[in-house]
């Protein structure tokens, strides 16, 4: 996602780039057609458009005395590759974080005090304003086409938009999607029984035929439930390999080479430079080396870690001493759900969209008071209904046997008559959640495999617990016949589970060189011609989706490297 | 060369007669062209279920236990009619059954099961040892293979099996059934009829998924919160070929 932003802003602008992609194109393919698009054992179950696990994994651990384990199979969250990336299997959600969120640490100890942040939780400003980002959120949305209800259009509260959203200059620039059934019952029920302000997810599904400011067109959304872990066959889903790369490959002073396996940075320390990057050319088998004036790492979050480490790049981090910075503040998200059955509602599940979701946003991040509750952080709330996908979108009731004739009528009963309240929850950085080079294991390239080392710790539990038993009020308000077990998030981090898939942090931004990777402008503070790109930039994690700020963040860096090529030197 | 075209003619003339084969036998009751032509082979095409990676006692194991987890009733046919064997069988044979997108390289180390897996065996591998060592368990506890058991003896096993009951087992047999043999089930009843399970769209029918309708984008609106027509012919990867 994010290369393809900054190669757009670079060839605006007239600077000649080159994009150096893994993977391969989808456009034409099983994936994007139908009737094979719609094949939920090939491409869900079997993560058919994932990162391949068999070539690269990662390893795991929850405390720094244990041994790490390989995650055999890509299960806990989902890393894409091929063109576009993960940006092409994604839901399509696109949030605008609450502006605080940018100075997060000076929030904090101005609302609760210097003290209010354990010492063991590293939160840091970014270096960033909302305001300095907001012309680049305004451009991803109208790039991206997103859907979607202003809440706050120049400071001023729009009805039926979310209040807590930070200030836009414009409005989206497409109507919201279609609220589904379950959406309308929590709309409801929030404003009736509670006051709560519902919204509809804003969201990178097209509602209608559209055309970027670039010229590249959108389809109008089917509501065909194959979205999140698919590729459109509709063209309605706004990915890179829809909106930027076919663009950008018209353009002369571009080129996107396929099939390339970067394997690290080449760095001459002396002069603290980037020189180039050395891949593999996974169609030939040679190793090549490609040099450039500026190179920009925008793999997926945790592969810019990676590349930094591998290519001996800046101080790795330390958690015995909190020194050091790569790999440091490696977030995740605190997601929850509770299942609902409806007697005599028609859920429809498998009429929805990527991000046909209904939300509140009362008890995200700091929007509500944190005095005495003996944690920072909260969740988004709201009801999802994106897919009725039959092998893995299923509820029955709690207490169903799991096999025979009494679960086959569970299955009967329920299926079109259930849906899931979710939370999706912060993650604040801890001293000892962080990414590093796992001593034991290595991918198919011959190279280490990254080492997660993560848990949910005391915070985040308290977070998902708080946030779930909101959603459960909430649950137990909306009518119906069966509300299902609330079940939050706790450690041990369960690699067998799919968690959400928005990791962050690793090669983190700030305006201190010893407690960040890159700088506000995203340059290295090793090398003057290195930026980094993508969450792995983000100091901590929000409870929203990533993509919003990403992009933000990626657009911004393109006018920044065209800056820096002009006029090379550190970016003030 | 010619070795490797003659290979391959043969898998192909193999691939078209079993799949003549699993066509008839999953739409019992029409009448298909091959019936047409040879009316009485249908019965024998009907029972003569090939299997790729099962062995006949292995087979006979797999066809009792969908026949537990799906017996015949008001819902659908029993789970070997509905092809629940042969997608076990064919994902067992393919692509997932040899570990594709698995890590397998080393070091080994025993996990724990928030680990997820962590053995140095293929799925159909690790689907092998353990029903060998599930029968073994059964004929220490009922004297007779798993195949051999009552319904109710059957059922009583696997929930057994499932509860992590038969601890001393060389193979960690909870973990086999949970985390391989119930998926397996799962996906078998519910993923496309393409792969063998969910035959005639059965269990789609039964929850009443409408499969893959291309165009949504009226319904949304026009049933949100109604009955879906869609839902009571639902549509598969097939109908739209």
């Amino acid at each position: 996602m994010a290369a393809g932003l900054i190669a757009r802003q670079l060839t605006k602008q007239g600077v000649q780039s080159v994009v150096l992609e893994r993977g391969g194109d989808y456009r034409g393919g099983p994936e994007a057609r139908i009737p094979t698009q719609r094949d939920e054992l090939r491409w869900d179950t079997r993560l058919g458009l994932m990162q391949d696990a068999a070539s690269e994994t990662y390893t795991v651990r929850r405390s720094r005395s244990e041994t790490a384990q390989p995650m055999r199979r890509m299960t806990a969250f989902l890393p894409g590759t091929g063109v576009g990336g993960a940006g092409n299997h994604w839901s399509g959600q696109v949030w605008r974080w609450a502006d605080y969120n940018l100075a997060l640490r000076s929030r904090y100890e101005r609302r609760y005090g210097h003290g209010s942040i354990p010492r063991d939780i590293p939160l840091q400003d970014w270096g960033v304003t909302y305001d300095e980002l907001e012309p680049y959120h305004d451009l991803f949305e109208k790039l991206f086409g997103v859907s979607g209800q202003a809440g706050n259009v120049r400071g001023k509260l729009i009805p039926g938009g979310n209040p807590f959203e930070a200030p836009r200059q414009n409005a989206y620039p497409q109507r919201p999607l279609e609220i589904t059934e379950a959406g309308s019952i929590f709309k409801e029920t929030v404003e009736r029984e509670f006051g709560y302000k519902p919204f509809p997810s804003p969201a990178a599904n097209s509602p209608d035929p559209y055309v970027n400011p670039d010229g590249m067109r959108l389809g109008a959304c089917q509501y065909c439930g194959h979205c999140d872990r698919f590729i459109c066959e509709a063209n309605a889903k706004a990915t890179p390999d829809v909106l930027l790369y076919p663009w950008l490959e018209q353009q002369a002073n571009f080129e996107l080479r396929r099939h390339c396996q970067v394997l690290a940075v080449d760095y001459d320390r002396t002069s603290a430079r980037a020189r180039g990057v050395r891949y593999l050319n996974l169609l030939t088998g040679e190793e090549c080396f490609q040099p450039a004036a500026t190179v920009i790492l925008a793999a997926f979050t945790l592969t810019n870690t990676k590349l930094l480490l591998t290519s001996g790049i800046g101080r790795p981090y330390d958690a015995a001493t909190g020194e050091g910075v790569v790999g440091k503040n490696f977030c995740f998200q605190a997601n929850s759900g509770i299942p609902l059955f409806f007697k005599d509602r028609w859920i429809n599940p498998f009429l929805g969209a990527g991000s046909t979701g209904t939300i509140i946003d009362e008890f995200n991040d700091d929007n509500f008071d944190h005095s005495g509750l003996g944690f920072l952080g909260g969740a988004y709330i709201g009801v999802n209904v994106t897919s009725g996908r039959p092998i893995s979108a299923r509820r029955v009731p709690p207490g169903t046997p799991r096999w025979g004739t009494a679960w086959k009528k569970a299955n009967a009963d329920w299926y079109a008559h259930s849906c899931s309240i979710g939370a999706q929850g912060s993650c604040y950085p801890h001293r000892e959640n962080f990414l590093d080079l796992d001593p034991d294991y290595t991918d198919a390239f011959g190279q280490p495999l990254l080492r997660l080392n993560f848990d949910w710790r005391e915070n985040e539990q308290r977070v998902s617990a708080y946030c779930t038993d909101q959603a459960l009020k909430i649950a137990r308000a909306m009518g119906a016949t069966i509300v299902g077990p609330a079940v939050s998030r706790t450690s041990p981090f369960d690699l067998r589970l799919y968690q959400g898939s928005h990791v962050t942090g690793g090669t983190i931004m700030g305006s201190d060189p010893a407690t960040s990777v890159v700088s506000p402008r995203l340059q290295h503070w090793d090398a003057e011609n290195l930026f980094v790109a993508g969450a792995s930039v983000f100091a901590h994690n929000a409870g929203h989706n990533p993509t919003g700020p990403l992009a933000a963040l990626a657009l911004r860096l393109g006018d920044d490297v065209a800056r820096y090529m002009a006029k090379p030197g550190r970016l003030a | 060369m010619n070795s490797e075209r003659h290979a391959q003619q043969s898998r192909r003339d193999f691939l078209r007669t079993v799949a003549l084969s699993a066509g008839v036998a999953s739409l019992p009751g029409t009448v298909r062209a091959a019936d047409a032509v040879e009316p009485a082979q249908a019965p024998a095409a009907l029972e003569a279920t090939v299997y790729f990676s099962l062995g006949p006692d292995e087979a006979a194991f797999v066809e009792a236990l969908v026949t537990v987890l799906c017996p015949a009733d008001e819902y659908t046919p029993s789970g070997v009619d509905c092809g629940l064997a042969v997608f076990i069988d064919r994902q067992l044979a393919g692509a997932f059954g040899k570990g594709e997108r698995l890590y397998l390289r080393g070091p080994w180390r025993s996990g724990r099961p928030e680990d997820g897996y962590q053995l140095p065996l293929t799925p159909e591998k690790f689907f092998k040892v353990g029903l060998a060592a599930a029968n073994r368990a059964c004929g220490q506890k009922h004297g007779q293979d798993f195949s051999a058991l009552s319904a109710a003896d059957a059922d009583a096993f696997l929930q057994d099996v499932a509860d992590g009951k038969f601890s001393q087992a060389e193979v960690a047999l909870a973990e086999w059934f949970n985390e391989l043999v119930y998926p397996l089930f799962t996906q078998a009843c519910f993923a496309d009829p393409l792969y063998g399970g969910n035959r005639d769209k059965v269990f789609w029918k039964m929850v009443g998924y409408p499969g893959l309708p291309a165009v949504n984008g009226v319904n949304m609106v026009k049933y949100r919160g109604k009955p879906f027509p869609g839902s009571r012919a639902p549509k598969s990867i097939e109908d739209f070929s």
